[in-house]
């Protein structure tokens, strides 16, 4: 079955453009002009990942983004035509699993998506279900059971965990995990993982403000503990 | 004096200030007692010696008439003469023969008496007798044509000891009343030039403040009218400043921001056609390459001037960065040949920053060395005390020393850039770098190699908590 990738872009030749490279890569593209438009063809289309804009009519990418989540776990990368940390920060909290700024090299797109397609699966993870504290980590379901009761996480926030998991209260530095989350080098977005902790932290810790169990570790990253 | 006024105006301000303060006041104490002491002097002596001529001639004239006696009594003539506050006296009455209770002819200056016996006016002398100071009065006598004196003089010694003690306490007391002043004047200098140079120490923090990129910066409001003016004038300075680099960074970003979207539309349709090259003509290929290099190229300088733009207004990152991480995480991209040097001193050595904009900083270096100096060929870390320095070598022509600074401004290219034509470039990366490295508290410079040829690209960034 043919991978299919939504692009939400209200600018046609870049759109028709980014469908020619797609295509090359043997993935199907479909298309939507506006967050709206995408929004009410979503389900009928039914895509395997998401590459929306920021700067849309109408309602924006932010909104596409928060709206689509409620509705479903399908991977979204963002695409941002300022690399400021405040548009970042805003998608990646509005929902978004990654993040590219204009222009994108269609190389670099491509390698994202199968990034974020191959993490869908996560094969690395070693397979055995774990406890850590109240946490029930079942990583061949996807299932995560805080106190007994069924946590509802994104495929990246479940892949973070399952990775923070495998090494209980070891700490991992951000590239460290932006490597095996994200497929980033040394130079991947330090804002990724730390806007995903974030959001993982308030589906998993009692508390989110005050975590016990995703605990940063001041200039050194993050550890998973009891 | 030239000399001199120089060296006073080479001095600091405050020690100026203070110093005028102090010299002015030690003018003013030195006159003040000088004179005080002068006068006080000059009118006790005038006192003493006038109260002690009216004694004098008083007795004198008791002398005078007592020698109308055919032999008169000298020696209990002495000592019926009142004596005032220790007065003393003696009486010539020939060549070798005086008349004295306690003074002896050698207590009296010659002078005196041969200018007493010269002229018939009375004469008065002061000088030191047995270490002390006295003031003697002398005066002509004449006897009756019958006596057998010749030449006959009466002479009073008076102490002025208690004068001196007097003068010498007055003159005690003014002179720490003199020292008191300097000190005041020390103090008000102290205080004034504080107050003076408050202003000046707050206008130089906010200038620096905003030298450093905080361009919001400006000065509180005073009450004082003189200072106002100068605070007004430079909250305006910044923040027309403020405004100018504001506008020029949302222009250079907004210009880079509207050219992102044609730009991935090239890019992803080069990148198609690309995919398709065998199906191209070799004639369209070539185009194909023409048109690839100069999107990159232009890709290349939209990018630097977005990072630019946002190095002047953006926010940045603040994560501790292993430099050695970094530099080693670059080279890997690097195709290998560059030797890396990490001194002991440097190892694990954090700055705190921005990774991905030191990951460019260096990167600038590696292609700057690419394109101008025939490619890097050592990197070298190391450390001093407290920062972290990068030292990007090349064995290309290097950089003129005229040129050093210059290659670090936005829009300028060194000769070695100039020689290679329009062809790369557009001046643009080693301004980043400069800016990137001083957004880090750092700097940017180069310089030559010791004995060879070839440039030297150091960057040197404080180390966490060094900032």
């Amino acid at each position: 079955m043919t991978i299919k990738i939504l692009t939400i872009e209200d600018d046609e030749r870049i759109r028709t453009a980014v469908r020619f490279a797609l295509e090359d890569e043997g993935w199907s593209v479909l298309e939507a002009e506006t967050g709206e438009q995408a929004l009410e063809d979503f389900n009928s289309m039914n895509p395997d990942l998401v590459l929306v804009d920021i700067g849309l009519p109408g309602i924006d990418g932010f909104e596409v983004c928060r709206s689509l989540r409620r509705a479903s776990d399908v991977p979204i990368i963002m695409v941002t035509a300022r690399d400021d940390t405040h548009d970042v920060v805003a998608g990646l909290e509005a929902g978004a699993d990654d993040y590219l700024s204009k222009p994108i090299a269609p190389k670099e797109l491509s390698a994202r998506i199968r990034a974020l397609l191959r993490r869908v699966k996560p094969e690395d993870s070693t397979s055995a279900p774990r406890t850590v504290g109240d946490l029930e980590i079942i990583p061949e379901e996807g299932v995560v059971r805080k106190g007994g009761e069924e946590v509802h996480l994104t495929k990246t926030e479940f892949h973070l965990l399952c990775e923070l998991s495998d090494q209980v209260g070891k700490v991992l530095s951000r590239e460290h995990l932006l490597e095996e989350v994200w497929g980033y080098d040394y130079f991947g977005d330090g804002r990724l993982v730390d806007v995903h902790v974030r959001r993982l932290r308030t589906k998993v810790e009692t508390d989110p403000a005050h975590p016990r169990h995703v605990v940063t570790v001041r200039g050194m990253g993050y550890k998973l503990q009891a | 004096m030239k000399v001199r006024g120089l060296l006073w105006r080479r001095l600091p301000l405050r020690t100026r200030v203070i110093g005028a303060f102090t010299l002015g006041a030690a003018i003013a104490a030195l006159v003040l007692v000088v004179i005080t002491y002068g006068l006080s002097r000059q009118s006790m002596l005038q006192q003493r010696e006038e109260s002690s001529q009216r004694q004098f001639f008083a007795n004198a004239r008791q002398v005078q008439s007592s020698l109308r006696a055919e032999n008169p009594d000298l020696t209990q003539l002495l000592e019926s003469l009142p004596s005032l506050s220790g007065s003393r006296s003696i009486v010539r009455t020939g060549d070798e023969t005086w008349v004295s209770l306690s003074l002896t002819p050698s207590d009296v200056p010659t002078p005196l008496i041969s200018s007493v016996l010269e002229f018939p006016q009375a004469k008065t002398m002061r000088y030191r007798l047995d270490d002390k100071p006295v003031l003697a009065f002398g005066l002509q006598l004449q006897p009756s044509t019958a006596s057998a004196f010749n030449e006959v003089a009466y002479f009073e010694v008076v102490p002025l000891t208690e004068v001196e003690n007097t003068l010498e306490s007055l003159a005690l007391i003014l002179l720490v009343g003199g020292a008191l002043t300097v000190l005041v004047g020390v103090g008000i200098g102290l205080w004034a030039s504080g107050g003076l140079l408050r202003p000046l120490t707050d206008i130089s923090d906010a200038a620096t403040s905003i030298a450093h990129g905080r361009f919001d910066t400006r000065l509180d409001e005073v009450k004082d009218p003189d200072l106002d003016a100068l605070v007004t004038s430079f909250n305006e300075m910044a923040a027309a400043m403020e405004t100018r680099i504001t506008r020029d960074a949302r222009f250079s970003s907004d210009v880079s921001h509207e050219l992102r979207s044609p730009l991935m539309t090239l890019r992803a349709s080069i990148d198609v056609m690309q995919h398709r090259r065998e199906e191209l003509s070799e004639r369209t290929q070539q185009a194909l390459d023409l048109l690839n290099d100069e999107v990159l190229r232009f890709e290349n300088l939209v990018q630097d001037l977005l990072d630019l733009s946002r190095s002047d207004s953006g926010p940045m990152e603040n994560d501790l960065v292993n430099i050695e991480e970094l530099v080693k995480a670059t080279l890997a991209l690097s195709d290998g040949r560059i030797e890396l040097e990490i001194a002991n001193s440097a190892q694990g050595g954090l700055v705190m920053g921005d990774k991905r904009r030191l990951a460019q900083v260096l990167d600038n270096l590696l292609r700057n060395a690419e394109k101008y100096g025939n490619g890097a060929t050592r990197i070298l870390v190391s450390s001093t005390g407290t920062d972290i320095e990068i030292a990007v070598e090349d064995d290309g022509p290097g950089v003129a020393p005229s040129e050093r600074e210059l290659i670090f401004e936005r829009f300028t290219r060194g000769a070695a850039a100039r020689k290679r034509g329009t062809g790369d470039g557009a001046g643009l990366g080693l301004a980043l770098v400069d800016e990137h490295a001083r957004r880090h508290g750092g700097s940017a410079h180069v310089e030559g190699r010791e004995g060879q040829p070839g440039a030297r690209f150091v960057v040197s960034l404080p180390k966490a908590g060094h900032r």
